[in-house]
């Protein structure tokens, strides 16, 4: 961040200050324009019932109340969605996380028959629609008897996000000079020793923030849930979610409310690793 | 960038001499010996290494057979069963032939369901990388403290999850008390629109359908395009200046240049997820009004789980697969090429 703003103050500063004024201008526009959902979503949420349906819209809430928050989290069921979110998206992330890891080193630090065709093997795998894998997954897990079961719904998020996985840990695991790795090698470190207190501790940031974004990708699945649930006792928070206007009407305020609750993990989680997504989706990827 | 360290790596491992006899594996090395001493020479010296990459791959491999090769292979067999209600209890399905392919392909909705596909996809990138690249050359031109406030409403909208963003757009659109329709009304230049509900007209319900998917697909481009961007020299564009070149010029003949491998990065992505976009459009218009926004992965999803026409469902799946792969061929082969390299 800090290099990239000096770089571009200094390009600023080469053209005429005249344009800044034009600049900020359109960037205020931009700003309501982009965050005028959100504004929208967190004001209706701590609205009473009656502020929320009013033909003239009301900016802020007049008399700000927590109610929508307590309806939707004591709202029946609620924990349970949570605790069945949780349980399903970290195991599936773990799972995802070790596994790949593992793989993710074998692909980037030895040079062996047929890693060329798994590598791309990987990426192609990204391309496929999610609904493609879905069908098949849900007749096998039919006959396997794991519809509507934290295993069937972890196994079937592992999928999605195990490629994904093992493409950005790669990227991290290459950035890691050799140097090291040979060092190690010649203190006589031997293949496991240097890949667990050699090369994890500096791949660790790559680690969190692709784990992070293996648990955003799982916690805001909507459709493998939506197909793989059918018992509500099992749902998911997503799941919950998009059926809650149907069974409440139109109860807006408890529905923002609880959107902002779902959102409000993966925002946080999201600002801590944002940066690092951005390299570690475009690594590899393309070349500069 | 990435390339010699790698290759470094590679060779370093391929040939597992160092270890615990490095210095013994130097000499090997450099004086090759007798021709069968140097090619059984490392395979003997070093099981651990050589056996390494295989145990690391092991679990992924495993997992990957089991959840996603295996079940591509079974996508490609159920399209050609006769796969519906009855296999579910009956757990056999019969051959069909190529007879999935022929209804869906002669079914009404086919072609304007690709059509569709490719004409949103296209529309929704379009607009994406639009906006993307006029925000990432508007973040160069500001300040730090308003690039900052611009830089996370960008990461807000993009870290929202896409099924409260879908309710939350529900709401923005609401009939009677959607403040968007109070908005548009209040302008006075398209009527009265407090009363429309934007899922049931087809022209409206992609007016929602595409901002959402916009308005949530930009900060990813914006802010890679800006971070390609502030790697451009800045000499670069002093000495257009000293040249007299216009702001629009120096655009065009520095920054695009510079940004192009980049711009066709995100483009492709843009398109991959695009096209199979699902939770936005199922939640906000699922697929309606009649089939007005129906794209192939509502389709698909519709006949395999609503309709339990899983064999027709598997046949989309695959058409939709192939030509997701038509459109990213250029990408793929790009990646397989620089993969000599790099991969």
């Amino acid at each position: 961040m800090t290099t990239s703003a000096h770089v571009g103050d200094r390009a600023v500063h080469v053209r005429k200050r005249k344009p800044r004024i034009v600049a900020n201008t359109i960037a205020i526009v931009f700003c309501l324009v982009w965050v005028f959902p959100i504004y929208w979503m967190v004001n209706t949420a701590f609205k009473p019932a009656d502020e929320v349906t009013t033909m003239t819209p009301i900016w802020a809430p007049l008399h700000p109340t927590l109610d929508n928050f307590t309806r939707a989290l004591t709202q029946e069921g609620f924990l349970v969605y949570l605790r069945n979110s949780t349980i399903v998206v970290v195991a599936a992330v773990l799972l995802s996380i070790v596994v790949g890891f593992l793989a993710s080193a074998a692909l980037s630090r030895f040079r062996f028959r047929g890693r060329r065709a798994i590598l791309v093997g990987i990426l192609f795998v990204q391309m496929i629609p999610s609904g493609a894998l879905l069908i098949p997954l849900f007749l096998s897990f039919q006959t396997l008897g794991l519809l509507n079961s934290y295993v069937g719904l972890i196994l079937a998020y592992v999928a999605s996000v195990l490629p994904f996985s093992i493409w950005v840990m790669r990227g991290f695991f290459v950035a890691v000079p050799v140097e090291i790795e040979e060092a190690a090698k010649v203190d006589g470190a031997g293949t496991f020793r240097i890949l667990w207190s050699v090369l994890f501790p500096l791949v660790m940031p790559g680690v969190i923030a692709t784990s992070v974004f293996a648990f955003i990708a799982a916690w805001n699945d909507y459709l493998i849930a939506y197909v793989m649930l059918k018992d509500q006792g099992m749902y998911t928070l997503p799941v919950w979610l998009a059926g809650f206007s149907t069974n409440k009407g139109t109860d807006f305020g408890g529905l923002m409310a609880a959107s902002v609750l779902f959102s409000i993990p993966v925002v946080v989680f999201f600002l801590i690793v944002q940066r690092r997504l951005v390299s570690g989706m475009t690594a590899g990827a393309v070349k500069g | 960038m990435t390339s010699t360290a790698e290759q470094a790596t590679g060779s370093e491992q391929s040939e597992p001499v160092a270890g615990g006899q490095g210095v013994g594996g130097l000499v090997q090395g450099s004086s090759r010996g007798p021709d069968e001493r140097g090619r059984s020479g490392p395979r003997r010296r070093s099981p651990v290494t050589s056996r390494a990459p295989l145990v690391l791959l092991a679990p992924a491999a495993i997992l990957l057979l089991a959840l996603v090769v295996y079940p591509l292979v079974r996508l490609v067999v159920i399209s050609f069963q006769d796969y519906g209600l009855r296999a579910i209890f009956t757990g056999q399905a019969g051959f069909a032939g190529l007879s999935n392919y022929t209804n869906v392909l002669t079914d009404a909705s086919f072609w304007p369901v690709i059509l569709r596909t490719v004409l949103v996809t296209g529309a929704m990138v379009l607009g994406t990388i639009v906006i993307g690249m006029g925000v990432a050359q508007l973040l160069t031109r500001l300040g730090v403290a308003m690039r900052t406030v611009v830089s996370v409403v960008l990461v807000l909208a993009w870290a929202m999850p896409n099924v409260a963003s879908s309710l939350v757009w529900q709401w923005l659109f609401q009939p009677f008390y959607g403040v968007l329709n109070w908005l548009i009304t209040q302008l006075r230049v398209f009527g009265d629109h407090t009363q429309d509900n934007w899922a049931s007209h087809p022209g409206q319900a992609y007016t929602i359908v595409l901002t959402l998917v916009i308005w949530q697909a930009v900060p990813f481009v914006a802010l890679t395009l800006y971070a390609a961007q502030s790697q451009i020299a800045p000499e670069y564009y002093e000495a257009g200046a000293l040249d007299g070149a216009s702001t629009w010029t120096m655009y065009r003949a520095i920054t695009l240049p510079a940004l192009a491998p980049t711009l066709l990065l995100v483009s492709i992505l843009s398109v991959i997820w695009d096209f199979n976009v699902f939770n936005q459009i199922w939640l906000l218009t699922r697929g309606g009004p009649e089939e007005a926004t129906l794209t192939l992965g509502i389709w698909t999803f519709v006949k395999s789980f609503v309709s339990n026409a899983y064999g027709q469902g598997a046949a989309i799946a695959v058409i939709s697969t192939v030509i997701l792969g038509a459109l990213t061929s250029y990408y793929i082969r790009r990646l397989v090429r620089s993969g000599e390299e790099d991969l």
